[in-house]
């Protein structure tokens, strides 16, 4: 086995190999599924997620679909409510982690991200535009290495970009974390940019996402321990680091819209006037 | 549809990153693949302080503070390399001769690749530890480099590679780089040589033939000037490596099961772990508890046995029914059977040398020759070891090992060393100073154990000078029980107060010092401690309430006012763990000026303290109990023999004897509560040595004496300790620190209970400790007035120890202090010699919002990794201190011979163990001791009565009060100057 997160004082090197303010390979592809009205794939480092946007739709026949059976949290208010709902459901596959636990659809930890994405999700969404429908946003987890709720965050905005659904801005996710334990109490600990599995489960950390290229948090969550003097070097390199991820799903979006009407896919000028393709 | 499965080759950014994949197994036996991402870049410096391409691009920290380099521009030549040169050593060389890299003389600028510190880590966490601390020492220059995540260092594994093939081949890459790196950027042939060091011989011939100067480490030091001392830490085994062909090695241990065969065997229940340990009378019979049975197994013999080293993880089978057997009755000592053997010539001989063979067969007549078949116990045999506890060994060469030639050649000879520690078997050693290291106290370690061997293979790592002087002998104690006692670095002594000694409690009570603090400056507060006494803990104080109550306070140097949590002081004193007390030298868990000064409730001085103040009626129920952080006064520091004085006399009236006679009063009845709920008075023999004042020579022995002051300080520390648990307990549930004392299960009486039971009558209940404490009340003997106390100390080894927890470990009835009969305690009445006091003051500091909780004493991992050291360091202190006391016993009885009363504690078929109560030492008589030649016996287990007949007629049983002649003797087995007792009459 490698080393543990406590050699990066050696030569201020990560268990993979990273700076401290280095984001991890992300690629990302949208429009994946042909069937749905927006898709994702995204990958940071070995953390795999799948996205399926489908809506808004009315309430009626479809409305037993995704968001029926999946026990979402609402964003915009319910269903009768003038917003539309946001509807999330996360599946987290069993070969997706080392240990290939199964996790139950009602495992707390699985509600909280669902409800966690529904609020950061329809923060940007223009739920108010499509009153009485639904928006499902379906996720799978294909792999598991760290910064989950991060790349579930992003695969989300991606599939909801395909979609269609007006939005406000990108919502960009990552996380930070603390080059030494809570319990080490270390004040010279250095900031760290988007955990892995191993850094998550040995270091302190939290997710924070912003909206577009401004600094507007949109999602904090910070679950484990730690000093507050060292919270504000975490959360201005998580800041720092939603504003790259911004930069490469931005990409992501361009290069799909390029290639789509080069291939005549859509036709030139629909509503891709306001788009710099170059 | 678009495809989503290539996405990394479709990634330009994609060639840097590496995918590795490891298998490991886990707990439960199950495989688990793992896939790591590793991102290869080209920044990492190489570090040498000669090149200018990797300083543009060295890394910084988030605070834009760039890593210094660290190896040198002029590194250290050797005969073959004039320009200098940089070492990287693989695996192996660190596995076998770290000591080797410690050395001051040579190995300087040594590169320690990721790969290296990887495998090290997995195979020794001890050595991993040493190296770490290696690099960060300052002048040694040990640079980590991460070969692992440099592009130009990085290699995958070829298909059919093995791990360790690869690795090696990663290590000989990573050599070559750094040679072609540093060539690059200086004038020709001024570069220094990166050389590779390995023991195998395979990568060394790849590595020539890749044109890498490579080395294995003798031809290494060989070069080295003053090298000769050296070769000898290097490890036999690695001659071994490369030279195995010419061994001849008939293996004569049994092979080890597989690890996969000894979980699915332990897993089934079929086979057990558990820890090795070997008795202290005869090396060749074993113990090991499993937690699958009550009582431990039994492993007889050295095939049994099979190399397992006392204090190993191992696993064991349980041997047939018709192989079971009662433990031996015999002394066994492996000097006087393996005396004559020669280290050299040991593949010929057979397994079980003749003389071992001997002792075997006598042990199975004996055994066969009882009728009642139900005394024979389980035995078993070890399958495996899953974890080594070697460690480096006190000890000394064994002259008859030794050959005439050696004493003055410089070849290399082989010898044996015997450890102190009779537990551990001889070890044989090959080194070229013979001449030298006979009559000297050794530190050696173990390298190997293989089945064709014996004896394990070691080297030696240094001496300690003349056998038998105080220097050597007292280093030796501390390296034997794992005392650190190296000075205080720098960095510790930094965190202390910069006043010095002229650091005083602030006059005003507007400093922040006195913040929360109440004075208690005006109460007549005084400490009663040992003669000489200078860290003093812990001071008293009673007065009378105008309700008819008595207000009652223990005061307790508040060391954790300056000892702040993680700072390096800290962290020393949380690895020293406990202060140790030797005969003629203290060695202190926290610097002098803290410990015997700044802290300590010294008279007539103003001290920060941390205090627990009771309100209590005349019969000493507790009204009520507060805790608060104080400055004190103290008014006189006693002597528990001033104080005794005192208080016995009638003339002294004063308000400060009086109040001693109140505290002592009280704590009379608090003893009486104690007792009546069944707390046990236990007994070890205490002696104290007096030393002449100028030469601090020992000259006499005394048994301590036991003062009515000295139970009064006990009492009311023992109720300080109980309340402040109950209180961490409650604001803390999870993480207060604890003391719990187990209640010992019934089988460990046994033996006793039989014993007395046969012999006197007397039947021991150890249902609960109550009825222990009446049972043991009723063993007397009213002849003789030492047999309860002797009976005391026996019981005391049945016992458990008593041990440091979190208390989220444990469920609440596993709290119990069983000798105390306390439901809760904890340790908080002596800060400055005990690190779990200080974790106890800063919980309770927070219980009572004092300050607010410093993550350290809150995190339980930390908590229990802490407790764990501690338990550990305990227990080898006391070990320690008696260990010193029986040197000093034996100093002090040097040249003298006197008469002395003792009695039987212990008795075998071929001897008998001796307690003399004057001396608070034992001793063991064999058979052979009694008479020349020696007389024959006969041994009856069921009376515990050993009758001899021919050269010496005499009839000795358990717990018979014999005279016996002591002298001192030098123990020719382990070296030491002991006490050798000789039988005047039964
Ligand atoms: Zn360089």
């Amino acid at each position: 086995m490698p080393l543990d997160t406590s050699a990066y004082s050696l030569a201020l090197l990560r268990v993979d190999g990273r700076r401290w303010n280095e984001l991890r390979r992300i690629h990302a592809q949208i429009r994946t599924q042909a069937a749905a009205d927006g898709s994702s794939y995204l990958e940071m480092g070995h953390t795999k997620v799948m996205c399926v946007v489908n809506g808004p739709s009315e309430p009626g026949p479809r409305r037993g679909g995704v968001g029926g059976t999946s026990a979402a949290g609402s964003g915009g208010g319910g269903g009768q409510s003038k917003d539309a709902e946001v509807a999330v459901s996360v599946v987290v596959a069993g070969f997706s982690s080392v240990d290939r636990k199964r996790r139950g659809k009602n495992d707390k930890r699985i509600l909280e991200l669902q409800s966690t994405i529904s609020s950061a999700l329809g923060a940007s969404l223009h739920t108010h535009l499509f009153p009485h429908s639904t928006i499902s946003i379906s996720l799978h987890v294909l792999s598991l290495d760290g910064s989950l709720l991060a790349a579930l965050i992003n695969a989300a905005t991606l599939a909801c970009v395909d979609a269609g659904i007006p939005m406000t801005d990108y919502v960009a996710a990552c996380t930070a974390g603390s080059t030494s334990t809570y319990a080490a109490n270390d004040e010279s600990a250095d900031p760290l940019l988007d955990l892995n599995h191993q850094e998550e489960q040995e270091l302190p950390g939290l997710t924070v996402a912003t909206l577009g290229d401004s600094d507007r948090v949109a999602v904090l969550v910070c679950e484990s321990r730690v000093q507050v003097g060292r919270l504000e070097g975490m959360l201005a390199v998580g800041v720092d680091g939603c504003k790259q991820v911004r930069g490469i799903i931005d990409r992501v979006v361009r290069d799909k819209g390029r290639r789509m009407l080069q291939e005549g896919t859509v036709e030139k000028g629909v509503g891709l006037e306001d788009m710099d393709l170059d | 549809m678009a495809s989503i499965k290539r996405s990394l080759e479709s990634d330009p950014f994609a060639a840097n990153i590496a995918s590795k994949v490891y298998v490991r197994s886990t707990k439960s036996g199950k495989v688990q693949k793992i896939v790591r991402e590793v991102y290869l870049r080209q920044d990492i410096p190489c570090s040498s302080k000669l090149c200018r391409a990797c300083l543009k691009t060295a890394p910084k920290d988030a605070a834009g503070r760039p890593i210094p380099f660290v190896l040198s521009d002029r590194p250290a030549g050797t005969s073959q390399f004039p320009q200098g040169h940089y070492l990287v050593p693989d695996t192996n060389a660190f596995l076998n001769a770290m000591d080797l890299f410690e050395q001051s003389s040579a190995f300087y600028d040594v590169v320690v690749l990721q790969i290296v510190l990887e495998e090290l880590r997995n195979r020794s966490l001890p050595l991993y530890n040493r190296l770490v601390g290696l690099t960060k020492s300052e002048d040694k220059r040990f640079y980590v480099f991460f070969n692992e995540f440099r592009l130009e260092t990085y290699i995958a594994r070829d298909d059919g590679e093995t791990v360790n093939d690869r690795n090696d081949r990663a290590v000989r890459k990573a050599t070559k780089w750094y040679g072609e790196h540093l060539a690059r950027s200086q004038p020709k042939g001024q570069a220094p040589a990166v050389v590779m060091l390995s023991n195998d011989r395979d990568n060394l011939r790849k590595a020539k033939l890749d044109g890498i100067p490579a080395f294995s480490l003798v031809e290494y030091v060989k070069q080295l000037k003053d090298g000769e001392s050296l070769l000898d830490m290097i490890p036999e085994s690695e001659d071994g490596e490369l030279s195995k062909d010419k061994r001849l090695g008939e293996p004569i241990y049994p092979e080890y099961f597989t690890v996969s065969k000894m979980m699915t065997g332990v897993k089934a229940g079929l086979l057990h772990q558990g820890i090795f340990s070997v008795s202290p009378y005869n090396y060749l019979e074993g113990s090991i508890r499993v937690p699958a049975f009550p009582k431990a197994l039994v492993i007889l013999g050295r095939e049994n046995i099979n190399r397992a080293v006392d204090g190993d993880v191992v696993v064991v089978e349980v041997l047939p029914k018709d192989q079971w057997k009662e433990p031996s009755t015999q002394v066994i000592e492996e000097d006087n059977i393996t005396k004559n053997e020669n280290p050299d010539a040991e593949a010929g001989d057979d397994f079980v040398a003749g003389k071992e063979r001997k002792a075997l067969q006598e042990e199975v007549k004996r055994t066969h020759s009882k009728t009642t078949e139900g005394h024979a116990q389980p035995t078993a045999k070890v399958v495996g070891v899953i974890k080594r506890n070697w460690r480096q060994y006190v000890g000394h060469i064994d002259q008859s090992s030794v050959s005439q030639s050696a004493q003055q050649g410089r070849k290399q000879e082989s010898v044996f060393v015997i450890p102190m520690d009779k537990k551990i078997p001889k070890i044989r050693l090959r080194t070229r100073q013979v001449g030298e290291l006979v009559g000297k106290r050794i530190l050696v370690t173990i390298d190997s154990w293989d089945r064709g061997s014996r004896h394990p293979t070691g080297h030696f790592v240094r001496s300690l000078g003349e056998l038998e002087t105080k220097a050597a002998e007292t280093e030796a104690l501390l390296l034997e029980y794992d005392v650190q006692y190296r000075p205080f670095p720098k960095t510790v002594l930094d965190c202390l107060p910069k006043e010095g000694h002229d650091w005083k409690v602030p006059e005003s009570t507007d400093d922040p010092g006195w913040r929360d603090r109440e004075d208690l400056r005006n109460l007549l507060i005084c400490s009663i401690d040992p003669i000489g006494c200078q860290d003093i803990d812990d001071a008293l104080h009673a007065r009378p309430l105008p309700n008819g109550n008595i207000e009652v306070g223990v005061h307790i140097a508040d060391v954790s006012h300056f000892v702040k949590p993680s700072n390096a002081m800290d962290a020393e004193a949380s690895i020293r763990a406990t202060t140790v007390y030797l005969v003629d030298k203290r060695i202190d868990m926290l610097p002098m000026l803290l410990g015997t000064d700044l802290c300590s409730l010294k008279p007539y001085v103003e001290r920060y303290a941390f205090s627990v103040i009771w309100e209590m009626n005349p019969n000493a129920d507790i009204v009520n109990a507060r805790f608060t952080k104080s400055v004190i006064k103290s008014r006189e520091a006693f002597s528990y023999e001033q104080a005794q004085l005192r208080v016995n006399d009638a003339s002294q009236q004063d308000e400060l004897t009086r109040s001693i006679r109140t505290l002592l009063a009280l704590s009379k009845k608090l003893k009486h509560k104690r007792m009546d709920a069944g707390a046990l008075s236990l007994s070890s023999p205490e002696v104290k040595v007096q030393m002449e004042s100028e030469t601090s020579d020992p000259i006499d022995v005394k048994i301590k004496e036991l003062l009515d002051t000295m139970s009064l300080v006990e009492e009311f520390m023992l109720l300080a300790n109980t309340s402040v648990a109950a209180k961490i307990y409650d604001a803390f549930p999870q993480t207060a620190i604890l003391r719990r004392h187990a209640a010992p299960p019934k089988t460990n009486f046994d033996e006793l209970s039989n014993q007395l039971r046969v012999k006197k009558g007397v039947e021991l209940s150890v249902e609960s400790s109550r009825a222990l404490a009446d049972s043991l009340d009723a063993c007397v003997d009213p002849k003789e007035p030492f047999f309860n106390t002797l009976i005391r100390i026996m019981a005391t080894r049945c016992m458990m120890s008593a041990e440091y927890f979190c208390s989220g470990t444990q469920s609440y009835p596993e709290f119990r202090h069983y000798g105390l009969a306390s439901e809760i305690y904890t340790h908080f009445t002596s800060p400055i010699r005990r690190y779990a006091d200080l974790v106890a003051h800063r919980q309770l500091a927070a219980a009572i919002e004092y300050e607010i909780v410093d993550p350290s004493v809150r995190s339980r991992g930390r908590l229990e990794a802490v407790c764990k050291n501690i338990n550990v360091r305990h227990r080898n202190a006391q070990l320690a201190g008696r260990a010193s006391i029986a040197y000093y016993v034996g100093q002090a009885l040097r040249g003298k011979a006197t008469e002395e009363d003792g009695f039987v504690m212990k008795i075998f078929s071929n001897g008998f163990v001796v307690l003399v109560p004057r001396f608070g030492i034992e001793g063991l008589i064999r058979l052979r001791d009694l008479a020349d030649p020696e007389p024959v016996a006969t041994y009856d287990a069921e009376t515990y009565t050993l009758t001899t007949t021919g050269s010496r007629e005499i009839t000795v049983e358990l717990f018979q009060k014999v005279r016996v002649k002591v002298t001192d003797q030098k123990d020719e087995t382990t070296g030491k100057r002991g006490v050798k007792m000789e039988l005047v009459r039964a």
